[in-house]
């Protein structure tokens, strides 16, 4: 036992740098949203009382909740279409072997190496000529499009993993395809489904260079391009209203993926093993 | 044997092979189709228009005899990100990984407290590049910024540090900030590595008397290498990409200081209105990035083979 707790001590201590360093810019974020104005510019860190009415103050003084909706509905976009797209891609990845398998999964393997940056003028382009500019749907499409791989890979991963025994069982009664893949199949993948549309969420959520490029009026701009226009270009920043607004976006995302991690990373690594 | 059995009784065949021949395809289509369209009509629309004289509302007006790469290659800002670049890629990846395997083998041991502290160290890879860049830049500012106000109340500093105000110091800032949001996607490649590990391998070699320093040398090392061969391959190409932090906290300035290949190729395309160079940029950084995929991909393919 004196071990353990020996251990604990020593593994703490080292990885106690890190950690402040990471939860540092929480603390600021925390810190700054709740406290008084006259104080935000005053080099204290510790604020003479909490105000929580800050948060009500920054939800329309910085264009929130608009912000909010166009995220939310170009993210949820993206994740069904990617997730609708991706379970026969990643069904028919795992439970056939054609011609042409291989290349699929290179082709899969090199559009995840493609970042939207390095693409943003002839994406811009492509948009424009499509007259596409200033709509979140687009956006939407956009991220649908970057997160297709990756969807394909996670579910591919996991569906190798469900027994082909059981489908075979299934067929052995006499169901066909589809049914045996609409009841059995499909009910214990579910989760492994959840996960990866909860990730390509995130992954939406988070995206700045398409909805920066693509986005110019502040009635479309999704979360993270209407905060950042808050800093940008400004000679006074309200940064009790900025930060107020990172960490109304960034909490509950962040809880989300804490919770979810290690999903991921079995999902992952499902995946790198094959 | 049951099931055997039962397939001899009733004589039908698995529904799969012949008439579903089209059926992967078929199922592959949509994303495939969604992919290709998005992703790959720009990788050639950006060729055309790099090789092209083309005016700032994005008119071609014919081949040039690539004289946007040659404004690229005359362009000492171009030379400049382009170095600044190869640094910034070597100094975030190669801090990421000095600083993931220790981290991935503490977090490897058995302690009290260990799944608070995976979670905590996964926390920035939950947080969006944008977010993590504009609270920095706030904690970072000069006259109220926090860290300034933490260090001059820990007594380590009398007067604030300018942070941000020339590239000398904003651009390790940045590095260092690269590397803190690298560090739970390396770190969980690291430990699902680690987990691979059989324990009976310390066992014995703890029995023929070897100590850590060795077990770490000859046993998890080499062991690793696989996963630190994919890790430093995949980061390399996140951190190449890597837009929003330089962005965000000083948009290349001051004065194209901080400017990396990707900062410079969106001022030359949405703020200069040089689509061509701009296109050249995206070319030369495909090119690259072309690269280090295939090294992935022969990587990849390795670790299958075996």
């Amino acid at each position: 036992m004196s071990r353990k707790w020996k251990r604990t001590l020593v593994a703490w201590v080292l990885l106690a740098p890190l950690m402040v360093l990471i939860l540092f810019p929480f603390a600021v974020m925390t810190i700054t949203a709740l406290k008084p104005q006259a104080e935000v510019l005053n080099p204290t860190w510790w604020p003479s009382e909490l105000r929580f009415r800050n948060l009500v103050e920054m939800w329309d003084a910085t264009n929130f909740g608009q912000a909010l909706l166009n995220s939310l509905y170009a993210s949820g976009l993206a994740t069904v279409g990617a997730i609708l797209m991706s379970i026969p891609a990643a069904y028919a990845m795992s439970r056939f072997r054609f011609a042409g398998r291989g290349l699929v999964r290179q082709f899969l393997l090199v559009s995840q190496m493609l970042s939207p940056i390095v693409l943003v003028v002839g994406l811009f382009r492509l948009m424009a000529s499509l007259g596409l500019v200033e709509s979140v749907s687009a956006v939407g499409l956009v991220y649908m499009a970057f997160n297709i791989a990756f969807t394909v890979w996670m579910l591919q991963s996991y569906f190798d993993t469900v027994p082909k025994d059981l489908e075979e069982a299934a067929w052995m009664e006499g169901a066909g395809r589809f049914e045996t893949l609409r009841r059995v199949f499909l009910p214990l993948v579910t989760p492994a489904i959840a996960v990866t549309a909860i990730f390509t969420f995130i992954n939406a959520w988070n995206e700045f260079v398409i909805a920066l490029t693509l986005l110019r009026r502040q009635e479309s701009y999704t979360l993270p391009i209407q905060v950042f226009s808050l800093v940008a270009g400004r000679y006074t920043v309200e940064w009790h209203h900025v930060m107020g607004a990172t960490l109304v976006a960034t909490l509950p995302v962040a809880i989300l993926f804490a919770w979810l991690q290690r999903y991921l990373v079995r999902g992952l690594a499902l995946g790198a093993v094959k | 044997m049951a099931r055997r059995l039962s397939l001899q009784l009733t004589g039908r065949p698995l529904p799969v092979p012949s008439r579903a021949r089209f059926l992967p395809y078929l199922l592959l289509l949509p994303s495939l189709v969604l992919a290709a369209g998005v992703i790959f009509w720009p990788v050639g629309d950006l060729l055309e228009i790099a090789t092209n004289d083309v005016n700032r509302f994005g008119q071609l007006r014919g081949f040039n005899d690539f004289a946007n790469f040659k404004a690229l290659v005359a362009d000492p800002n171009f030379t400049a990100a382009l170095i600044r670049t190869v640094v910034w890629t070597v100094a975030v990846v190669g801090g990421t990984i000095l600083i993931s395997v220790p981290v991935a083998l503490i977090l490897n041991e058995d302690f009290y407290g260990r799944d608070v502290a995976r979670v905590i160290v996964m926390l920035p890879w939950a947080v969006s590049l944008t977010m993590t860049a504009i609270v920095w830049r706030w904690a970072l500012n000069g006259e109220s910024g926090m860290l300034n106000s933490a260090l001059r109340g820990l007594g380590l500093i009398d007067t604030n540090i300018q942070w941000l105000a020339t590239a000398d110091l904003a651009f390790p800032v940045q590095i260092g900030i690269g590397i803190l949001v690298t560090i739970p996607f390396t770190t969980t490649i690291f430990l699902g590595g680690l987990s691979s590990i059989p324990p009976d391998l310390y066992e014995a070699s703890a029995l023929e008397g070897a100590g850590p320093w060795q077990q770490f040398r000859h046993i998890t090392l080499p062991l690793l290498k696989p996963f630190l061969n994919i890790a430093m391959v995949l980061n390399t190409i996140y951190v190449f990409n890597s837009f929003p932090i330089i962005w965000v906290m000083t948009q290349g300035g001051p004065a194209n200081s901080t400017d990396i290949l990707v900062t410079h190729l969106y001022k030359l395309g949405f703020r200069i209105g040089k689509l061509g160079e701009a296109s050249a940029v995206s070319v030369v950084t495909l090119a690259i990035l072309l690269v280090f995929t295939i090294v992935y991909v022969r990587l990849a393919m390795r670790e299958e083979a075996r």
